[in-house]
């Protein structure tokens, strides 16, 4: 049997920002026992606006609603498997460690961090794998 | 007590797309394994040569999109089962360029998806990588 595809948090970028109506992305898609959850920049949970802070201030933001996006979905951080951490500058890296390590369990997930040039003037993007 | 999931090659239809094996190069087009599918980075390749085609960015990420999908629908699989996608551009300039095709070939319930930008080998102004669910 094929495990099946399902989209379960659709994009929120195609309703709030006009600018990227023709987003095709999905949130947060489940295939079989994985949750697949897309490259998240800083966004205010409650205006769904973007927000512009330090790399700091931006991780935070970003694992606060992936935290929240994995519950609603039935999973949590504790789940996850592997973290690609897409920062823009290396050199923030450690200002990023010290956020992200409090969201996490011991021993935390695997993860990836590398420095490139982000879409949208984002300092941080964070995308990972967890389990269903 | 763990059963063993069996892992295979993915191999495209179209051998021209066979690029690492015709470049001998250390990697496959992609692994199965399970119910998985994990596809290589593909940067935009002329079908019909097997040459890298670099025009216009609009025609590099349909190219590649193209040859992705000819690489999963080749073992019964298709864009409807992928799940994550990485696009990585050469120019971050390219974004809207590369949103106004990208969305042409997943038009419903697309997959995740992490785009950004980074230096990239052979001139190529994108490479695209995804996990599918097999067929």
């Amino acid at each position: 049997m094929s495990p099946r595809r399902e989209v379960i948090v659709a994009s929120p970028l195609a309703r709030d920002r006009a600018s990227s109506a023709d987003r095709a992305v999905s949130t947060l898609v489940k295939g079989g026992d994985f949750l697949f959850v897309s490259g998240l920049a800083a966004v205010d949970p409650q205006s769904g606006e973007r927000v512009r802070g330090t790399t700091a201030s931006e991780t935070r933001h970003i694992l606060g609603n992936l935290k929240q996006l994995l519950e609603a979905a039935g999973s949590s951080l504790d789940k996850i498997v592997k973290v690609n951490v897409l920062l823009h500058s290396m050199l923030e890296a450690p200002n990023m460690n010290e956020v992200y390590a409090r969201f996490f369990p011991d021993p935390p997930p695997a993860r990836t961090v590398c420095g490139a040039r982000l879409p949208d003037d984002a300092k941080v993007i964070i995308e990972c794998t967890a389990l269903a | 007590m763990t059963e063993k999931l069996p892992r295979s090659v993915i191999e495209p239809k179209n051998p021209r797309l066979n690029v690492s094996r015709g470049a001998n190069l250390p990697h496959v087009p992609g692994i199965r394994v399970g119910h998985y599918i994990f596809l290589s980075g593909m940067g935009p390749i002329d079908p019909e040569t097997g040459e890298r085609k670099h025009g216009p960015i609009a025609e590099q990420i349909r190219t590649t999109l193209s040859n992705m999908q000819h690489m999963l629908e080749s073992v019964g699989s298709s864009l409807a089962r992928v799940v994550r996608v990485h696009v990585v551009l050469a120019d971050l300039a390219d974004m809207p360029e590369m949103e106004r095709v990208y969305c042409e070939f997943f038009p419903i319930d697309p997959p995740a998806r992490t785009a950004w930008s980074m230096q990239l080998r052979f001139g190529n102004g994108c490479e695209i990588e995804c996990v599918a669910l097999a067929s």
